[in-house]
């Protein structure tokens, strides 16, 4: 199993939704995104929760990514901020964005030993060998550039494991990989969500919504149209974005 | 300063497994430098000036009674211009299309009124506005300096055989008229023997009066020799060539070769560098507190320099090679290599943080690329441009590191006093460093939209 577990914190299925008030980890508070007279994202505010599962959907151009790379802090808002909850300096949030984002002419054990370091995680090498055995990379010298799609996006999502973190943000993480490593992936983030943390994931697949989500966001030309349980959303007319 | 130094190991780990673009990178700019050299040098030693005969001279022209060979005098001055002979009409035409730099007249009459030596004859030099124009202007008006220096000899000896027919007497000629002349000597011989025979005191006081004059006179008269030749030439340049460095080797092809170097390899790496963060979907990842923007700017110009001093001593070191090897003297290669460091840290920093805000600018790697070589060609381009030459480029010039670099190193490479020189450079590339970085910064939001 991935070395991610945390002691003495309950055990949550990764489809087994949380219905209590649960602490909030990430709080986007009217955040939007403009470009010139292109509004990317209309102002918009959404809670992540601690045990959340929140899928977020809608069709292609809709806002999902920037507003996944905004709770990031990889892109800044042109409005509205994002609140940290928690402790010390709030919780650790871990990006997977939907291109791999590491780089190519870097080994993937390289790869990982770089951002290791550059996330302060203490003894790097041992780290990134841990993750390149517990997600198969490859380890054979070659540069990531050389690499399959799935393999690429494996290490986009060691990468963001890296630091431990406590809020997963998954854009469409499962478009390359085949069925075993999208059961990783998943497996992944269960154990996120199993120690108190929480995962965001932009997702264009009905079987992963069903089958992951706690809750939905539905975003619709840049603009927030639902934010909802499973249940909700499967009795409200935003659920024909799926039909 | 961790991350940034991990973020420099990795760019320097990236570019070591580019061996064939950091190559070309290094040729490249060498071979500019050698061409532009030969260019700029063969530009202004041999401009292609028409030459248009129109009084037909002949191939011996005597002058004062010394005899001039003018295809001889004509084939000096093709050592430092090309003297292509034509009619006035192709001539005209080719100056107009600019096949040719000038055109220079030899009107009608201009060898009679040379050989009648009363008045200046006159060439006429037409030239096409531009760049070149002052140039050529000066080389036409060393040309007629040194015809000039030629013919001064056979006036000077002309003027002297008049002077010793005043003194000596005899028959002489001027402007085709014949006449006899007594001479000072003779009329002094004259004036004693009327001293002599007179009974008239008076008479013999006034022929004493003009007996001393003529002595005076004569004794004056004497000495015009050398002080024709003083007035001719107050001053007179006297040329010892000696073994100094040849233009291969010289201050100013090695100041030039480093700067031209650094400008597209600094520039080039530094741009693409910056924006490749953005290619490889990287620079979000790194902004969400990994690594400061400020601090990635700052990885990308300490990137250049590195580059900048490890090549720019290696181009050093090949030349002090050479001057070694073929025993040249001038310059301190070996002495001077800190002072040179130095200078290639500022220029690496300067052109570091142009390449920065190029890259940030275009935001893609290769539109970075493809941007940082045209707009550094044009930049060093109006570097090379003698000052005084266009004006204006030579002001716009000094807004970028070029011209900069190159007077640091040529002073720092062969000065005997470079310290106002490189302070002042010195100083340049601080500041420019610092403006291209600011706005660099500033810019640095659009990579990560």
């Amino acid at each position: 199993m991935l070395a991610l577990r945390r002691v003495g914190r309950p055990s949550l299925s990764p489809c087994q939704g949380r219905r209590t008030l649960t602490p909030s980890l990430l709080s986007a508070r009217g955040v939007g995104r403009r470009y010139g007279r292109i509004v990317a994202l209309a102002p918009t505010s959404l809670e992540v929760r601690a045990g959340d599962a929140l899928a977020l959907i809608g069709p292609n151009g809709a806002g999902k990514s920037t507003l996944l790379s905004i709770l990031a802090g990889a892109l800044e808002p042109s409005d509205g901020s994002v609140a940290m909850g928690g402790n010390h300096g709030g919780p650790k949030v871990g990006w997977v964005p939907q291109r791999p984002a590491h780089y190519q002419r870097l080994s993937p054990r390289e790869n990982l030993e770089l951002f290791a370091r550059l996330e302060e995680v203490p003894d790097a090498a041992e780290v990134a060998d841990r993750f390149l055995g517990l997600l198969d990379l490859p380890d054979d010298g070659r540069v990531t550039a050389e690499l399959s799609a799935g393999n690429q996006q494996r290490l986009n999502l060691a990468v963001a494991l890296l630091a431990r973190p406590d809020v997963l943000l998954l854009d469409e993480p499962t478009a390359s990989l085949d069925p075993r490593q999208r059961r990783l992936l998943w497996q992944v983030a269960a154990q996120v969500r199993e120690q108190g943390g929480a995962v965001v994931f932009a997702t264009q697949n009905l079987e992963e919504l069903e089958r992951f989500a706690t809750r939905v966001a539905v975003l619709i030309g840049g603009e927030l149209v639902f934010d909802g349980t499973l249940d909700d959303f499967h009795t409200s007319p935003e659920a024909d974005v799926f039909a | 300063m961790t991350k940034i130094r991990l973020l420099l190991g990795k760019d320097l780990r990236v570019l070591r497994r580019s061996p064939l673009l950091l190559g070309a990178l290094i040729v490249y700019p060498l071979v500019f430098a050698a061409l532009v050299g030969a260019v700029v040098r063969y530009a202004s030693d041999r401009p292609t000036i028409a030459f248009v005969d129109l009084d037909r001279l002949p191939e011996t022209l005597t002058v004062g009674g010394q005899k001039f060979n003018v295809p001889a005098v004509l084939d000096q001055v093709n050592r430092s211009a090309e003297l292509v002979p034509m009619e006035q009409a192709e001539a005209d035409r080719k100056l107009a299309n600019g096949e040719v730099d000038a055109e220079i007249v030899v009107p009608r009459g201009f060898a009679s009124r040379l050989r009648g030596m009363v008045d200046s004859p006159q060439l006429v030099l037409k030239t096409a506005r531009g760049g070149v124009a002052t140039r050529v202007e000066q080389q036409t008006q060393a040309l007629v300096y040194e015809l000039n220096q030629r013919l001064q000899d056979a006036y000077i000896k002309a003027n002297l055989q008049y002077v010793r027919l005043i003194v000596d007497g005899g028959s002489g000629s001027f402007l085709g008229n014949e006449f006899d002349v007594v001479g000072l000597k003779r009329a002094g011989e004259m004036l004693a023997e009327i001293e002599r025979t007179t009974k008239d005191a008076a008479v013999a006081a006034r022929a004493r009066e003009l007996s001393n004059f003529v002595r005076q006179a004569t004794l004056a008269l004497g000495a015009s020799d050398e002080s024709l030749r003083a007035t001719a030439n107050p001053i007179e340049l006297q040329i010892d060539s000696q073994a100094g460095r040849s233009w291969l080797l010289s201050a100013q092809l090695q100041a030039y070769a480093l700067a031209l170097t650094l400008a597209f390899i600094c520039v080039l790496l530094a741009a693409a560098a910056i924006a490749s963060e953005r290619d490889e979907n990287v620079i979000g990842r790194l902004a969400r507190g990994l690594v400061g923007l400020t601090d990635l700017v700052v990885v990308k110009v300490v990137l250049a320099v590195l580059v900048a001093v490890v090549l720019g001593l290696v181009i050093a070191l090949v030349f002090g090679i050479l001057a070694v090897v073929f025993d040249v003297t001038g310059g301190e290669p070996w002495a001077r290599l800190p002072l040179l460091a130095l200078g290639l840290v500022a220029a690496g920093a300067a052109f570091g943080a142009f390449g920065v805000l190029v890259g940030v600018v275009a935001r893609e790697a290769r539109t970075a690329v493809l941007v940082a070589f045209l707009v550094a060609l044009p930049l060093v381009l109006l570097g090379l441009l003698p000052a005084g030459t266009v004006e204006a480029a030579h002001w716009i010039s000094k807004a970028f590191p070029f011209s900069h670099a190159v007077d640091f190193f040529q002073s720092a490479l062969y000065d005997n006093d470079p310290w106002g020189t490189l302070a002042r450079e010195a100083l340049w590339l601080a500041g420019l460093a610092a403006a291209f970085g600011a706005a660099a910064r500033l810019g640095m939001r659009r990579l990560l939209a």
